[in-house]
């Protein structure tokens, strides 16, 4: 079960209750800025620190390098974020 | 150097930078420099919609008992939209088909221009609904001064590129005598006026929509103006399919990858990027105050959508690069994200009031007669 550590804080097992890491983020009362939750508007970029995700499927919008969108991905391993302020 | 519909050369289209290389010639898609315009198309495509197919007849009679500030509110935000999406529905073509060098880029500037133009006759299905004069409502957008403030930046940045592609298709790169005025133009200074006014589009699409969507949906959450807010969320889904194009296409050519000279003009135009950005932003603040001067509606007023305001533009800034610069850090309408999930549009058409499941066939009235006969 990878791990997720966001912020540099919390750390929390990503057990698969989530379909997506939106939603987890959204379960762990973490604020992030959503729109179409489809991978095309890119309101939820983060940046990923460490780890690697999978896309579910590949995003649409643009995504620096070091960046990844939440709201079609998963972890594949242990990942370290940051939800942009 | 002149534009040609049909460019003879033989070129590798995947060699070709995105815009001043060779003209397209053959509209071929098995091989793509960046596919990912092709997905934009093919998604484009998928969100097809057409206003007539939503049912937008309570609206009259929820439109008749606003209060007059509310009405103004609503029909200053359509008569914005209209001039906006007046220009998105040809501007792309007009600026960018002439000096587009690869397919699926040409194809995706007309998709894109082409979703715009149902956009603007939405705004006629809407506005011919809610009121018996609509020509009223139209002709005004043309004196409405505050409109007109708006109009000048949103297109001027078109109306360079446009104004210098002629001159360089005409004449070439130099100084040159036109109708007794000396005009120069040069390659690289087309390339800063393309630069820019991908700039000011982007800002068009991911900012200055936003106060208007925000206004819609607030009526909306008071279950008022419905098929109108139905109407917008078909457009705002549209536009954020059309943003993310944008910057693509700015990022990319920031990047240098496709042109290195781009590069450099990318960097040389940051300050006026971000004046842009800035602009608009206060632009749009200063609409929010008139959208209110005569009062508020209930879950927005002017501070709100101010905040609002700043903290979109910042969000956008970021996805092409640029330092946020405003202090504002939370979305202080988080509501408005619901309407703007992209799956929340497609549901079941058994489910809801779904468009394409309706066309010309069901209309919505249902009498308590009709369920006379159901036990239970």
């Amino acid at each position: 079960m990878p791990q997720v550590r966001i912020n540099g804080e919390v750390v929390v097992n990503f057990d698969g209750s989530s379909p997506n890491l939106l939603q987890f983020l959204e379960q762990q009362q973490q604020a992030v800025n959503y729109q179409c939750r489809e991978g095309f508007c890119g309101a939820c970029r983060c940046k990923l620190l460490n780890g690697q995700i999978s896309y579910l499927q590949e995003p649409l919008a643009f995504v620096r390098r070091g960046e990844f969108l939440p709201c079609c991905s998963i972890p594949k391993t242990d990942i370290e974020l940051e939800i942009p302020k | 150097m002149a534009y040609t519909t049909f460019n003879r050369n033989i070129n590798d289209q995947l060699k070709e930078p995105m815009f001043f290389g060779n003209a397209v010639n053959v509209s071929r898609y098995d091989q793509q420099k960046y596919p990912i315009f092709e997905k934009l198309i093919e998604k484009q495509l998928s969100f097809f919609w057409r206003p007539e197919e939503i049912d937008v007849s309570k609206d009259r009679i929820d439109f008749q008992q606003l209060p007059e500030h509310e009405k103004h509110i609503f029909i200053s935000n359509l008569k914005y939209q209209t001039l906006l999406d007046s220009v998105q529905g040809r501007s792309p073509n007009v600026a960018l088909l002439p000096i587009v060098s690869i397919p699926e880029l040409e194809t995706w500037i007309e998709t894109w221009a082409f979703s715009e133009t149902i956009h603007s006759r939405s705004y006629t299905h809407i506005i011919r609904n809610i009121s018996a004069e609509p020509h009223k409502i139209f002709d005004d957008i043309m004196l409405n001064e505050r409109i007109l403030e708006r109009a000048v930046d949103v297109t001027r940045y078109y109306d360079d590129l446009i104004d210098g592609i002629n001159l360089y298709q005409r004449c070439g790169e130099g100084t040159h005598q036109i109708n007794g005025k000396t005009e120069q133009i040069t390659l690289r200074e087309l390339k800063k006026r393309l630069y820019l006014c991908l700039m000011s589009v982007n800002v068009l699409e991911a900012i200055r929509f936003y106060v208007s969507f925000a206004c819609s949906f607030a009526f909306a959450e008071r279950e008022l103006m419905e098929g109108n807010a139905k109407i917008i969320r078909l457009i705002a889904r549209d536009e954020a399919l059309h943003l993310t194009g944008t910057q693509h296409m700015l990022n990319i050519l920031a990047s240098g990858d496709d042109d290195p000279e781009m590069a450099e003009i990318a960097k040389e135009c940051e300050e006026e990027s971000y004046a842009i950005f800035m602009r608009a932003a206060e632009q749009e603040k200063d609409w929010a105050a008139y959208l209110f001067k005569d009062g508020s509606m209930i879950g927005l007023n002017k501070d709100i959508l101010c905040q609002y305001v700043e903290f979109i533009t910042n969000s956008r800034m970021q996805a092409v690069g640029l330092k946020p610069r405003f202090a504002t850090t939370q979305n202080p309408i988080p509501w408005i994200n619901t309407w703007l999930v992209s799956d929340n549009v497609q549901v079941a058409p058994q489910e809801s009031e779904i468009s394409s499941y309706l066309v010309g066939q069901i209309d919505n009235e249902v009498d308590t007669a009709d369920f006379g006969d159901f036990d239970l």
